[in-house]
């Protein structure tokens, strides 16, 4: 009977190192696999898309027949102030900005991004809005402040 | 005294062959563990490489190299100077500066097609360094300027593009 016991206990151990090094394995696993997820979109690229899209030239001249990059369109949209062919800069900056952003954000059934918002709001007026496709739980965004005088906020979200 | 003798080779036995399977069990664990670290050493080079593809593009749209500088009136960031990176595509002396990255610029939302003397500003891919990495690419955005002549008057012209390293698969 005591030897019975003292085989059953053997093996009682010898199970016990075998799930322990079973856990050891499943954690180190886990660890492996949770470490390994990329990212689609990186912050920088959200930054650089918002800095690039305010230096884009857009083709409304101002009086002195200067072709106003986007961020020049805020402030103008923002003051009321017209092209020199009299278009209205609001028109244009909504124009622009919808196209750069359709272009470099591709929103696609199979695409890696799911979609994308953009806020412009100059004194907490709001100044251009675009959003497509939806709004995921991941995303990267950049807020951009505009040295205008007024309070000028751009905020990107890419989600994916 | 044999029968105690046997009794106690016996557990002499029983214990070691407990100990040659415990000690297999762990050298079954190491073997997979060893396994497993050295299948993933590839895709840490790749992901060594794409870092530094990353570090790259970041730190190139404000290298002297490409950027805008003062030329587009004040100090612009993320501004590549479209003209300076025409003359660096043709410049020899710049053959290999980059490593073995593919360095290239594209218009976004624009035709596959390639900037060369002749055509330029017409085109919308410059491909500057022709390295021998290719496969996978890293992006940045960036502004890119130029001086436009519109009716006669030189303008400043930017557009939105996209800068791209490659990293990863050598061709050759």
């Amino acid at each position: 009977m005591g030897r019975k016991n003292k085989a059953q206990e053997e093996m009682v151990g010898f199970g016990l190192i075998i799930a322990l090094v079973a856990i050891i394995l499943l954690v180190f696993l886990w660890f492996s696999f949770s470490n390994s997820k990329k990212e689609t979109v990186q912050s920088y690229e959200a930054e650089s898309f918002v800095q690039a899209a305010l230096q884009y030239s857009s083709e409304c001249q101002d009086s002195r027949g200067n072709f106003m990059d986007v961020e020049d369109l805020i402030s103008a949209c923002y003051k009321k102030i017209k092209c020199s062919d009299e278009k209205d800069t609001c028109q244009v900056l909504n124009s622009s900005l919808a196209t750069i952003l359709k272009d470099s954000w591709k929103v696609e059934k199979n695409s890696p991004i799911k979609g994308y918002e953009m806020n412009i709001s100059v004194n907490g007026e709001g100044v251009f809005y675009a959003k497509e496709g939806n709004s995921t739980a991941e995303s990267k965004g950049a807020i951009q402040a505009l040295p205008t005088g007024k309070s000028a906020e751009i905020v990107f979200n890419a989600y994916y | 005294m044999v029968k105690k003798s046997k009794r106690s080779q016996m557990k002499i036995q029983q214990t070691a062959f407990m100990l040659i399977a415990v000690t297999l069990l762990f050298v079954l664990a190491g073997v997979f563990f060893l396994g497993f670290k050295l299948s993933g050493l590839k895709k840490q080079a790749l992901s060594l490489e794409e870092n530094n593809a990353l570090l790259l593009v970041s730190k190139l749209a404000n290298s002297p190299e490409f950027s805008c500088e003062n030329a587009f009136g004040t100090k612009r960031t993320n501004c590549v100077d479209e003209d300076k990176v025409m003359a660096l595509k043709n410049n020899e002396g710049y053959a290999g500066f980059w490593g073995k990255s593919n360095i290239e610029i594209r218009k976004i939302g624009s035709s596959e097609k390639e900037c060369t003397i002749a055509n330029y500003p017409d085109c919308d891919v410059i491909k500057i360094a022709d390295g021998k990495q290719g496969g996978a690419y890293v992006g940045n955005f960036v502004a890119l300027c130029r001086k436009a002549n519109v009716n006669g008057y030189i303008e400043d012209k930017c557009e939105v593009a996209k800068l791209l390293v490659s990293y990863g698969v050598q061709n050759g």
